[in-house]
Protein backbone atom coordinates (compact mmCIF):
# COMPACT_ATOMS: atom_id res chain seq x y z
CA UNK A 1 0.00 0.00 0.00
CA UNK A 2 2.86 2.47 0.64
CA UNK A 3 4.57 1.14 -1.96
CA UNK A 4 1.72 2.39 -4.68
CA UNK A 5 1.40 5.72 -2.64
CA UNK A 6 4.91 6.78 -3.00
CA UNK A 7 5.09 5.51 -6.27
CA UNK A 8 2.01 7.61 -7.20
CA UNK A 9 2.89 10.50 -4.42
CA UNK A 10 1.25 13.58 -7.06
CA UNK A 11 -2.06 11.60 -7.50
CA UNK A 12 -2.16 10.48 -4.04
CA UNK A 13 -1.49 14.23 -2.87
CA UNK A 14 -4.48 15.31 -5.50
CA UNK A 15 -6.59 13.08 -4.27
CA UNK A 16 -6.04 14.08 -0.73
CA UNK A 17 -6.06 17.64 -1.45
CA UNK A 18 -9.70 17.35 -3.57
CA UNK A 19 -10.95 15.66 -0.86
CA UNK A 20 -9.74 18.04 1.97
CA UNK A 21 -11.37 21.02 0.05
CA UNK A 22 -14.58 18.82 -0.30
CA UNK A 23 -14.87 18.57 3.33
CA UNK A 24 -14.82 22.25 3.57
CA UNK A 25 -17.05 22.64 1.57
CA UNK A 26 -19.07 20.05 3.18
CA UNK A 27 -19.15 22.22 6.09
CA UNK A 28 -20.34 25.05 4.31
CA UNK A 29 -22.67 23.98 2.51
CA UNK A 30 -26.76 23.27 3.56
CA UNK A 31 -29.14 21.19 1.43
CA UNK A 32 -32.68 21.06 2.08
CA UNK A 33 -34.07 21.83 5.49
CA UNK A 34 -30.97 23.62 6.69
CA UNK A 35 -28.91 20.14 7.08
CA UNK A 36 -25.48 20.85 6.55
CA UNK A 37 -24.11 18.44 3.65
CA UNK A 38 -21.36 17.08 5.56
CA UNK A 39 -24.18 15.71 7.94
CA UNK A 40 -26.07 14.55 5.10
CA UNK A 41 -23.44 12.44 3.60
CA UNK A 42 -22.99 11.51 7.03
CA UNK A 43 -26.28 10.03 7.16
CA UNK A 44 -26.70 8.64 3.40
CA UNK A 45 -23.17 6.71 4.31
CA UNK A 46 -24.29 5.67 7.60
CA UNK A 47 -27.80 4.61 6.95
CA UNK A 48 -27.51 1.30 4.37
CA UNK A 49 -24.81 0.03 6.94
CA UNK A 50 -27.21 0.57 9.66
CA UNK A 51 -30.29 -0.85 7.35
CA UNK A 52 -28.06 -3.76 6.50
CA UNK A 53 -27.44 -4.32 9.83
CA UNK A 54 -31.31 -4.37 10.89
CA UNK A 55 -31.91 -6.37 8.05
CA UNK A 56 -29.35 -9.23 8.90
CA UNK A 57 -30.61 -8.74 12.55
CA UNK A 58 -34.20 -9.14 11.88
CA UNK A 59 -33.46 -12.12 9.61
CA UNK A 60 -31.39 -14.01 12.21
CA UNK A 61 -34.41 -13.45 14.93
CA UNK A 62 -37.09 -14.34 12.33
CA UNK A 63 -35.10 -17.69 11.90
CA UNK A 64 -34.69 -17.93 15.72
CA UNK A 65 -38.22 -17.42 16.03
CA UNK A 66 -39.75 -19.09 13.21
CA UNK A 67 -37.50 -22.61 13.42
CA UNK A 68 -35.40 -22.73 16.72
CA UNK A 69 -38.45 -21.31 18.57
CA UNK A 70 -41.05 -23.43 17.35
CA UNK A 71 -40.11 -26.59 19.60
CA UNK A 72 -43.32 -26.21 21.37
CA UNK A 73 -45.39 -25.01 18.89
CA UNK A 74 -47.04 -28.37 18.25
CA UNK A 75 -48.27 -28.80 22.19
CA UNK A 76 -49.20 -24.93 21.99
CA UNK A 77 -51.60 -25.85 18.93
CA UNK A 78 -53.58 -28.36 20.02
CA UNK A 79 -54.30 -27.09 23.66
CA UNK A 80 -55.14 -23.97 21.86
CA UNK A 81 -57.64 -25.71 19.26
CA UNK A 82 -59.20 -27.75 22.22
CA UNK A 83 -59.45 -24.25 23.81
CA UNK A 84 -60.98 -22.68 20.56
CA UNK A 85 -63.75 -25.73 20.64
CA UNK A 86 -64.28 -24.80 23.82
CA UNK A 87 -65.06 -21.47 23.80
CA UNK A 88 -67.01 -21.79 20.31
CA UNK A 89 -69.31 -24.40 22.37
CA UNK A 90 -69.38 -21.59 25.56
CA UNK A 91 -70.05 -18.93 22.94
CA UNK A 92 -72.99 -21.06 21.48
CA UNK A 93 -74.55 -21.68 24.65
CA UNK A 94 -74.29 -18.01 25.71
CA UNK A 95 -75.88 -16.89 21.91
CA UNK A 96 -78.59 -19.40 22.86
CA UNK A 97 -79.36 -18.26 25.96
CA UNK A 98 -79.02 -14.46 24.86
CA UNK A 99 -81.99 -15.29 22.35
CA UNK A 100 -83.76 -17.48 24.93
CA UNK A 101 -83.34 -14.07 27.30
CA UNK A 102 -84.82 -11.99 24.26
CA UNK A 103 -87.78 -13.70 23.80
CA UNK A 104 -88.59 -13.85 27.16
CA UNK A 105 -87.89 -10.14 27.75
CA UNK A 106 -90.12 -9.89 24.78
CA UNK A 107 -93.02 -12.36 26.33
CA UNK A 108 -92.32 -10.01 29.71
CA UNK A 109 -93.48 -6.85 28.29
CA UNK A 110 -96.11 -8.48 27.01
CA UNK A 111 -97.30 -9.66 29.60
CA UNK A 112 -96.30 -6.34 31.61
CA UNK A 113 -98.48 -4.47 28.87
CA UNK A 114 -101.49 -6.36 29.33
CA UNK A 115 -101.30 -7.13 33.23
CA UNK A 116 -104.91 -6.41 33.22
CA UNK A 117 -105.59 -9.79 31.30
CA UNK A 118 -104.11 -13.54 33.11
CA UNK A 119 -101.68 -14.90 31.60
CA UNK A 120 -99.03 -17.71 32.13
CA UNK A 121 -95.62 -18.56 30.08
CA UNK A 122 -94.93 -22.05 28.68
CA UNK A 123 -92.01 -23.30 27.43
CA UNK A 124 -92.85 -25.28 24.14
CA UNK A 125 -90.95 -28.79 25.11
CA UNK A 126 -92.71 -30.74 22.07
CA UNK A 127 -95.04 -30.99 18.84
CA UNK A 128 -96.76 -34.00 17.36
CA UNK A 129 -95.14 -36.92 15.71
CA UNK A 130 -97.84 -36.93 12.96
CA UNK A 131 -96.74 -34.39 9.93
CA UNK A 132 -100.05 -33.78 9.15
CA UNK A 133 -101.06 -32.35 12.92
CA UNK A 134 -99.68 -28.99 13.71
CA UNK A 135 -99.91 -29.46 17.43
CA UNK A 136 -97.31 -28.24 20.57
CA UNK A 137 -96.92 -29.69 23.97
CA UNK A 138 -96.28 -26.78 26.45
CA UNK A 139 -94.82 -27.58 30.05
CA UNK A 140 -97.50 -26.48 31.52
CA UNK A 141 -100.74 -28.69 32.76
CA UNK A 142 -103.42 -29.08 35.10
CA UNK A 143 -101.08 -28.18 37.91
CA UNK A 144 -100.82 -24.87 36.58
CA UNK A 145 -104.61 -24.37 36.40
CA UNK A 146 -104.46 -24.87 32.81
CA UNK A 147 -107.61 -25.84 31.03
CA UNK A 148 -108.85 -26.94 27.53
CA UNK A 149 -109.79 -23.93 25.26
CA UNK A 150 -107.81 -21.46 26.68
CA UNK A 151 -105.58 -19.34 24.08
CA UNK A 152 -102.04 -19.49 23.64
CA UNK A 153 -100.19 -16.23 22.00
CA UNK A 154 -97.17 -14.47 21.44
CA UNK A 155 -96.61 -10.99 21.82
CA UNK A 156 -96.24 -11.25 18.03
CA UNK A 157 -100.16 -12.79 17.23
CA UNK A 158 -102.43 -15.77 17.52
CA UNK A 159 -100.50 -19.18 18.10
CA UNK A 160 -103.56 -21.76 19.29
CA UNK A 161 -105.55 -23.08 21.89
CA UNK A 162 -105.35 -25.66 24.39
CA UNK A 163 -106.96 -29.18 23.36
CA UNK A 164 -105.62 -31.47 25.61
CA UNK A 165 -104.24 -31.06 29.55
CA UNK A 166 -102.48 -33.41 31.48
CA UNK A 167 -101.10 -33.03 34.71
CA UNK A 168 -97.61 -31.07 33.98
CA UNK A 169 -98.08 -30.83 30.03
CA UNK A 170 -100.58 -29.77 27.18
CA UNK A 171 -101.43 -29.71 24.22
CA UNK A 172 -101.93 -26.56 22.12
CA UNK A 173 -103.94 -26.71 18.76
CA UNK A 174 -102.03 -24.48 16.38
CA UNK A 175 -104.44 -21.82 14.39
CA UNK A 176 -102.83 -23.68 11.14
CA UNK A 177 -103.76 -27.33 12.13
CA UNK A 178 -107.04 -28.28 9.76
CA UNK A 179 -108.91 -29.14 12.73
CA UNK A 180 -108.80 -25.32 14.35
CA UNK A 181 -110.54 -21.94 13.40
CA UNK A 182 -110.62 -18.74 14.68
CA UNK A 183 -112.70 -16.28 14.70
CA UNK A 184 -111.73 -13.19 12.40
CA UNK A 185 -112.27 -9.76 10.81
CA UNK A 186 -110.63 -7.65 8.89
CA UNK A 187 -108.79 -4.53 10.46
CA UNK A 188 -109.29 -2.15 7.92
CA UNK A 189 -113.07 -3.68 6.89
CA UNK A 190 -114.31 -5.08 9.89
CA UNK A 191 -115.29 -8.10 7.40
CA UNK A 192 -115.74 -10.98 10.03
CA UNK A 193 -114.52 -14.58 8.57
CA UNK A 194 -112.90 -17.55 9.97
CA UNK A 195 -109.68 -18.43 10.25
CA UNK A 196 -109.11 -21.98 9.06
CA UNK A 197 -105.95 -24.32 8.64
CA UNK A 198 -105.55 -26.13 5.69
CA UNK A 199 -103.08 -28.53 6.50
CA UNK A 200 -100.50 -26.22 5.00
CA UNK A 201 -98.12 -24.12 6.98
CA UNK A 202 -100.45 -21.23 6.12
CA UNK A 203 -104.22 -21.05 6.91
CA UNK A 204 -106.93 -19.61 5.41
CA UNK A 205 -109.46 -17.52 6.01
CA UNK A 206 -112.92 -18.37 5.00
CA UNK A 207 -116.38 -17.32 4.39
CA UNK A 208 -115.70 -14.05 3.09
CA UNK A 209 -117.63 -13.31 -0.02
CA UNK A 210 -116.66 -12.96 -3.59
CA UNK A 211 -117.76 -9.05 -3.86
CA UNK A 212 -115.30 -8.34 -0.67
CA UNK A 213 -112.80 -6.45 -1.51
CA UNK A 214 -109.53 -7.77 -0.05
CA UNK A 215 -106.23 -6.71 -0.58
CA UNK A 216 -102.94 -8.43 0.62
CA UNK A 217 -101.00 -6.99 3.45
CA UNK A 218 -104.37 -6.31 5.08
CA UNK A 219 -104.18 -7.00 9.09
CA UNK A 220 -106.38 -9.79 10.08
CA UNK A 221 -107.51 -10.11 13.77
CA UNK A 222 -109.39 -11.78 16.03
CA UNK A 223 -113.02 -10.91 16.24
CA UNK A 224 -113.54 -12.52 19.98
CA UNK A 225 -116.85 -14.31 18.83
CA UNK A 226 -115.26 -17.91 19.25
CA UNK A 227 -115.05 -16.91 23.03
CA UNK A 228 -111.34 -18.35 22.93
CA UNK A 229 -109.04 -15.34 21.71
CA UNK A 230 -109.63 -11.73 22.89
CA UNK A 231 -110.81 -9.32 20.21
CA UNK A 232 -108.56 -7.59 18.20
CA UNK A 233 -105.33 -9.74 18.69
CA UNK A 234 -103.38 -9.83 15.56
CA UNK A 235 -103.18 -13.56 13.55
CA UNK A 236 -101.52 -12.32 10.50
CA UNK A 237 -101.84 -10.41 7.38
CA UNK A 238 -103.49 -11.59 4.30
CA UNK A 239 -100.71 -13.06 1.86
CA UNK A 240 -103.07 -13.72 -1.63
CA UNK A 241 -106.53 -13.71 -2.39
CA UNK A 242 -108.41 -15.41 -5.08
CA UNK A 243 -112.23 -15.90 -5.75
CA UNK A 244 -113.22 -18.86 -4.98
CA UNK A 245 -116.52 -21.36 -4.51
CA UNK A 246 -118.83 -19.69 -2.95
CA UNK A 247 -116.11 -18.31 -0.79
CA UNK A 248 -112.61 -16.50 -1.60
CA UNK A 249 -109.78 -18.38 -1.43
CA UNK A 250 -107.22 -16.00 1.32
CA UNK A 251 -104.18 -17.29 2.69
CA UNK A 252 -102.93 -15.78 5.37
CA UNK A 253 -99.96 -15.27 6.74
CA UNK A 254 -99.24 -16.17 10.73
CA UNK A 255 -98.06 -13.43 13.01
CA UNK A 256 -96.84 -15.70 15.22
CA UNK A 257 -93.91 -17.85 14.01
CA UNK A 258 -95.70 -21.14 14.35
CA UNK A 259 -92.58 -23.20 12.94
CA UNK A 260 -89.91 -21.86 15.52
CA UNK A 261 -91.92 -21.43 18.83
CA UNK A 262 -89.92 -21.88 22.15
CA UNK A 263 -91.88 -19.68 24.67
CA UNK A 264 -95.23 -19.00 24.52
CA UNK A 265 -98.43 -17.32 26.59
CA UNK A 266 -101.81 -18.66 27.90
CA UNK A 267 -104.43 -16.38 28.48
CA UNK A 268 -106.14 -17.55 31.72
CA UNK A 269 -109.08 -15.87 30.65
CA UNK A 270 -110.62 -14.44 27.41
CA UNK A 271 -110.43 -10.45 28.55
CA UNK A 272 -110.13 -7.92 25.94
CA UNK A 273 -105.96 -6.84 25.67
CA UNK A 274 -105.78 -3.71 25.56
CA UNK A 275 -104.43 -2.38 22.41
CA UNK A 276 -103.05 0.57 23.46
CA UNK A 277 -100.32 -0.81 25.94
CA UNK A 278 -99.00 -3.37 23.29
CA UNK A 279 -96.29 -1.77 20.85
CA UNK A 280 -95.87 -5.08 19.11
CA UNK A 281 -99.91 -5.26 18.76
CA UNK A 282 -100.11 -1.25 17.33
CA UNK A 283 -97.62 -2.27 15.17
CA UNK A 284 -98.50 -5.34 13.94
CA UNK A 285 -101.94 -3.75 12.56
CA UNK A 286 -101.42 -0.34 11.05
CA UNK A 287 -105.30 0.87 9.55
CA UNK A 288 -106.84 3.01 11.54
CA UNK A 289 -109.87 0.19 12.35
CA UNK A 290 -106.81 -1.31 15.01
CA UNK A 291 -106.28 1.82 16.59
CA UNK A 292 -107.52 1.82 20.33
CA UNK A 293 -110.68 4.48 19.49
CA UNK A 294 -112.10 2.32 16.76
CA UNK A 295 -111.18 -0.98 18.11
CA UNK A 296 -113.78 0.04 20.66
CA UNK A 297 -116.33 1.86 18.44
CA UNK A 298 -116.42 -1.30 16.13
CA UNK A 299 -116.60 -3.79 19.14
CA UNK A 300 -119.54 -2.14 21.40
CA UNK A 301 -122.23 -3.19 18.88
CA UNK A 302 -122.13 -6.94 19.02
CA UNK A 303 -124.26 -7.09 15.81
CA UNK A 304 -121.89 -4.64 13.88
CA UNK A 305 -121.03 -5.80 10.47
CA UNK A 306 -119.30 -3.44 7.30
CA UNK A 307 -121.02 -2.62 4.19
CA UNK A 308 -119.10 -5.42 2.82
CA UNK A 309 -119.65 -8.30 5.42
CA UNK A 310 -121.30 -11.25 4.23
CA UNK A 311 -125.21 -11.31 4.74
CA UNK A 312 -125.43 -14.61 4.82
CA UNK A 313 -125.30 -16.78 8.14
CA UNK A 314 -121.89 -17.56 9.14
CA UNK A 315 -121.64 -21.59 9.49
CA UNK A 316 -120.45 -23.21 11.94
CA UNK A 317 -116.43 -22.97 12.47
CA UNK A 318 -115.99 -26.54 12.52
CA UNK A 319 -117.33 -28.13 10.45
CA UNK A 320 -115.97 -31.08 10.19
CA UNK A 321 -117.61 -33.75 12.62
CA UNK A 322 -114.12 -34.74 13.71
CA UNK A 323 -112.81 -31.81 13.80
CA UNK A 324 -115.53 -30.80 16.52
CA UNK A 325 -114.95 -33.91 18.15
CA UNK A 326 -111.40 -32.91 18.90
CA UNK A 327 -112.01 -29.59 19.88
CA UNK A 328 -115.20 -28.72 20.08
CA UNK A 329 -114.99 -25.95 17.43
CA UNK A 330 -112.27 -23.53 17.89
CA UNK A 331 -115.45 -20.39 18.18
CA UNK A 332 -116.36 -22.80 20.76
CA UNK A 333 -116.02 -20.95 24.42
CA UNK A 334 -114.85 -22.72 27.26
CA UNK A 335 -117.45 -25.07 28.25
CA UNK A 336 -119.11 -23.59 31.57
CA UNK A 337 -119.34 -20.19 29.26
CA UNK A 338 -123.14 -19.55 28.73
CA UNK A 339 -121.83 -18.51 25.09
CA UNK A 340 -121.23 -21.90 24.24
CA UNK A 341 -124.46 -22.93 23.28
CA UNK A 342 -124.26 -20.10 20.81
CA UNK A 343 -121.46 -20.87 19.32
CA UNK A 344 -121.77 -24.56 19.09
CA UNK A 345 -121.36 -26.08 15.51
CA UNK A 346 -124.66 -25.98 15.13
CA UNK A 347 -125.49 -22.59 15.22
CA UNK A 348 -124.19 -19.19 13.50
CA UNK A 349 -121.33 -17.41 15.29
CA UNK A 350 -123.11 -14.44 17.44
CA UNK A 351 -122.11 -11.80 15.08
CA UNK A 352 -123.29 -13.14 12.30
CA UNK A 353 -125.51 -10.95 10.30
CA UNK A 354 -129.16 -12.48 10.18
CA UNK A 355 -130.27 -13.61 7.14
CA UNK B 1 5.51 26.10 1.29
CA UNK B 2 8.68 27.21 -0.44
CA UNK B 3 9.79 23.63 -0.24
CA UNK B 4 6.13 22.14 -1.49
CA UNK B 5 6.83 25.19 -4.54
CA UNK B 6 10.46 23.61 -5.27
CA UNK B 7 9.39 20.29 -4.90
CA UNK B 8 9.53 19.57 -8.69
CA UNK B 9 13.26 18.83 -9.51
CA UNK B 10 12.90 15.25 -10.67
CA UNK B 11 10.97 16.49 -14.20
CA UNK B 12 12.66 14.53 -17.17
CA UNK B 13 16.51 15.64 -18.34
CA UNK B 14 14.56 16.29 -22.04
CA UNK B 15 12.35 19.02 -20.89
CA UNK B 16 13.87 21.92 -19.22
CA UNK B 17 12.57 23.11 -16.24
CA UNK B 18 12.12 26.82 -15.40
CA UNK B 19 13.39 28.66 -11.93
CA UNK B 20 11.81 31.81 -10.92
CA UNK B 21 13.33 34.56 -9.01
CA UNK B 22 12.87 34.41 -5.25
CA UNK B 23 9.75 35.31 -3.95
CA UNK B 24 8.49 36.05 -8.15
CA UNK B 25 5.79 33.23 -7.77
CA UNK B 26 3.98 34.62 -4.82
CA UNK B 27 4.43 38.16 -5.56
CA UNK B 28 2.91 37.38 -9.16
CA UNK B 29 -0.39 35.12 -7.90
CA UNK B 30 -0.56 37.63 -5.10
CA UNK B 31 -1.02 40.66 -7.98
CA UNK B 32 -3.14 38.40 -10.21
CA UNK B 33 -6.01 38.39 -7.53
CA UNK B 34 -5.40 41.83 -6.39
CA UNK B 35 -5.98 42.77 -10.17
CA UNK B 36 -8.57 40.31 -10.47
CA UNK B 37 -10.37 42.20 -7.58
CA UNK B 38 -9.42 45.25 -8.80
CA UNK B 39 -10.52 44.75 -12.48
CA UNK B 40 -13.56 43.62 -11.27
CA UNK B 41 -15.20 46.79 -10.20
CA UNK B 42 -14.42 48.62 -13.63
CA UNK B 43 -17.63 46.68 -15.62
CA UNK B 44 -18.39 43.07 -16.17
CA UNK B 45 -15.87 42.97 -18.83
CA UNK B 46 -13.19 41.88 -16.07
CA UNK B 47 -15.23 38.71 -15.61
CA UNK B 48 -13.88 37.66 -19.18
CA UNK B 49 -10.57 37.74 -17.73
CA UNK B 50 -9.61 34.79 -15.07
CA UNK B 51 -6.15 35.68 -14.06
CA UNK B 52 -5.35 33.33 -11.10
CA UNK B 53 -6.32 31.17 -13.43
CA UNK B 54 -3.90 32.30 -16.07
CA UNK B 55 -1.28 32.49 -12.92
CA UNK B 56 -1.66 29.20 -12.24
CA UNK B 57 -1.60 27.71 -15.89
CA UNK B 58 1.90 29.58 -16.07
CA UNK B 59 3.60 28.05 -13.15
CA UNK B 60 2.57 25.07 -13.48
CA UNK B 61 3.50 24.30 -17.11
CA UNK B 62 7.02 26.72 -16.11
CA UNK B 63 7.66 24.10 -13.10
CA UNK B 64 6.92 21.29 -14.55
CA UNK B 65 6.11 20.06 -10.85
CA UNK B 66 2.39 18.52 -10.34
CA UNK B 67 2.96 18.72 -6.43
CA UNK B 68 4.19 22.19 -7.06
CA UNK B 69 1.22 23.15 -9.40
CA UNK B 70 -1.40 21.65 -7.03
CA UNK B 71 -0.62 23.19 -3.90
CA UNK B 72 0.03 26.69 -5.66
CA UNK B 73 -3.50 25.52 -7.86
CA UNK B 74 -4.92 24.93 -4.82
CA UNK B 75 -3.65 28.36 -2.67
CA UNK B 76 -4.59 30.43 -5.57
CA UNK B 77 -7.86 29.05 -5.68
CA UNK B 78 -8.70 29.12 -2.14
CA UNK B 79 -7.71 32.84 -2.21
CA UNK B 80 -10.02 33.56 -4.99
CA UNK B 81 -12.88 32.05 -2.99
CA UNK B 82 -12.19 33.84 0.11
CA UNK B 83 -12.46 36.87 -2.28
CA UNK B 84 -15.63 36.63 -3.24
CA UNK B 85 -18.30 36.69 -0.99
CA UNK B 86 -21.14 34.70 -1.92
CA UNK B 87 -19.25 31.29 -2.91
CA UNK B 88 -18.38 28.64 -0.24
CA UNK B 89 -15.00 28.60 0.51
CA UNK B 90 -13.38 25.80 -2.12
CA UNK B 91 -14.98 25.69 -5.17
CA UNK B 92 -12.39 27.22 -6.91
CA UNK B 93 -9.85 25.65 -4.74
CA UNK B 94 -10.72 22.24 -6.07
CA UNK B 95 -11.08 23.68 -9.65
CA UNK B 96 -7.77 24.96 -9.67
CA UNK B 97 -5.80 22.14 -7.99
CA UNK B 98 -6.60 19.88 -10.60
CA UNK B 99 -5.77 22.74 -13.27
CA UNK B 100 -2.37 23.55 -11.61
CA UNK B 101 -1.97 19.74 -10.96
CA UNK B 102 -2.66 19.51 -14.69
CA UNK B 103 -1.14 21.92 -16.33
CA UNK B 104 2.09 20.61 -14.46
CA UNK B 105 1.94 17.12 -15.63
CA UNK B 106 1.37 18.75 -19.30
CA UNK B 107 4.51 20.35 -19.02
CA UNK B 108 6.42 18.04 -17.70
CA UNK B 109 5.66 16.01 -21.24
CA UNK B 110 5.39 18.55 -24.47
CA UNK B 111 6.65 21.81 -24.84
CA UNK B 112 4.92 25.05 -24.37
CA UNK B 113 6.57 27.56 -24.95
CA UNK B 114 5.37 27.90 -28.36
CA UNK B 115 2.59 30.82 -28.32
CA UNK B 116 0.15 28.71 -30.51
CA UNK B 117 0.72 25.48 -28.14
CA UNK B 118 -0.07 28.13 -25.20
CA UNK B 119 -3.00 29.20 -26.57
CA UNK B 120 -4.40 26.14 -27.29
CA UNK B 121 -3.10 25.16 -23.70
CA UNK B 122 -4.88 27.66 -21.82
CA UNK B 123 -7.63 27.52 -24.38
CA UNK B 124 -8.56 23.24 -23.08
CA UNK B 125 -7.18 24.17 -19.44
CA UNK B 126 -9.75 27.32 -19.47
CA UNK B 127 -12.93 24.38 -20.45
CA UNK B 128 -11.41 21.62 -17.97
CA UNK B 129 -11.01 24.51 -15.09
CA UNK B 130 -15.21 25.52 -16.03
CA UNK B 131 -16.04 21.84 -16.25
CA UNK B 132 -14.54 21.07 -13.07
CA UNK B 133 -16.35 23.86 -11.47
CA UNK B 134 -19.48 23.29 -13.09
CA UNK B 135 -19.29 19.19 -11.60
CA UNK B 136 -18.98 20.90 -7.81
CA UNK B 137 -21.22 23.29 -8.37
CA UNK B 138 -23.41 20.61 -9.65
CA UNK B 139 -23.00 17.88 -7.41
CA UNK B 140 -22.70 20.16 -4.07
CA UNK B 141 -24.13 22.87 -4.25
CA UNK B 142 -27.47 21.24 -6.41
CA UNK B 143 -27.00 23.94 -8.81
CA UNK B 144 -27.87 23.61 -12.53
CA UNK B 145 -25.04 25.63 -14.10
CA UNK B 146 -24.23 25.10 -18.02
CA UNK B 147 -20.63 23.06 -18.62
CA UNK B 148 -21.08 24.86 -22.11
CA UNK B 149 -22.20 27.98 -23.31
CA UNK B 150 -21.09 30.61 -26.41
CA UNK B 151 -20.21 33.15 -23.41
CA UNK B 152 -17.94 31.10 -22.43
CA UNK B 153 -16.21 29.81 -25.23
CA UNK B 154 -15.65 33.87 -25.85
CA UNK B 155 -14.41 33.71 -22.43
CA UNK B 156 -11.68 30.95 -23.24
CA UNK B 157 -10.95 32.80 -26.64
CA UNK B 158 -9.67 35.64 -24.91
CA UNK B 159 -8.61 34.43 -21.68
CA UNK B 160 -5.84 32.36 -24.21
CA UNK B 161 -5.36 35.37 -26.17
CA UNK B 162 -4.46 37.02 -23.23
CA UNK B 163 -2.59 34.46 -21.88
CA UNK B 164 -0.15 34.38 -25.17
CA UNK B 165 0.74 38.25 -24.05
CA UNK B 166 0.81 37.41 -20.28
CA UNK B 167 2.83 34.45 -20.83
CA UNK B 168 5.52 36.02 -22.54
CA UNK B 169 5.27 38.84 -19.82
CA UNK B 170 6.00 36.67 -17.08
CA UNK B 171 8.99 34.96 -19.22
CA UNK B 172 10.86 37.41 -18.06
CA UNK B 173 10.57 36.62 -14.75
CA UNK B 174 12.55 33.55 -15.25
CA UNK B 175 16.03 33.24 -13.78
CA UNK B 176 18.35 32.22 -16.92
CA UNK B 177 19.50 29.07 -16.81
Amino acid sequence: MSEILSRHRPLALLAAMIFVQVLLLAFQIKREHDVRLVRYWAVQLLTPVERAGTWSFSRVTGVWRGYVGLRDTRAENDRLKREVEKLSMRNRELESKAAEAQRLASLLNFREAHSEAQMLAAQVIGASADPASHTLFINRGERDHVRRNLAVVTPEGVVGKIVEVFPSAAQVLLINDKDSGVGALFADTRTHGVVKGSGDPDPRMDYVENGEKVRAGEVVLTSGEDRIFPKDFPIGTVESAAPGNPFQVIRIQPAAHLDRLEEVLILLTQQELAPKKTEETASSSPSPASQPGVAKTKSSSPNHTSPATPKKTMPPVSPKPDAASAAPAAVTAPTPAPAATSSSPTTPPPSAPPQ
Amino acid sequence: MAHMLSAGTHAKPNIEVHKFYGGAVLLVAFFSLVLQAFLHKYGRWAELIDLPLLVTIYFGVSRRNPVSGMFLGAAIGLLQDALGHDNPIGMYGIAKTCVGYLSSSVGARIDTEHPIARFGLVFLLFHFHQAVLTITQRVLLNHSFPFFTLRLFLDSIVSAAIAVVLFALLDRLRRPS
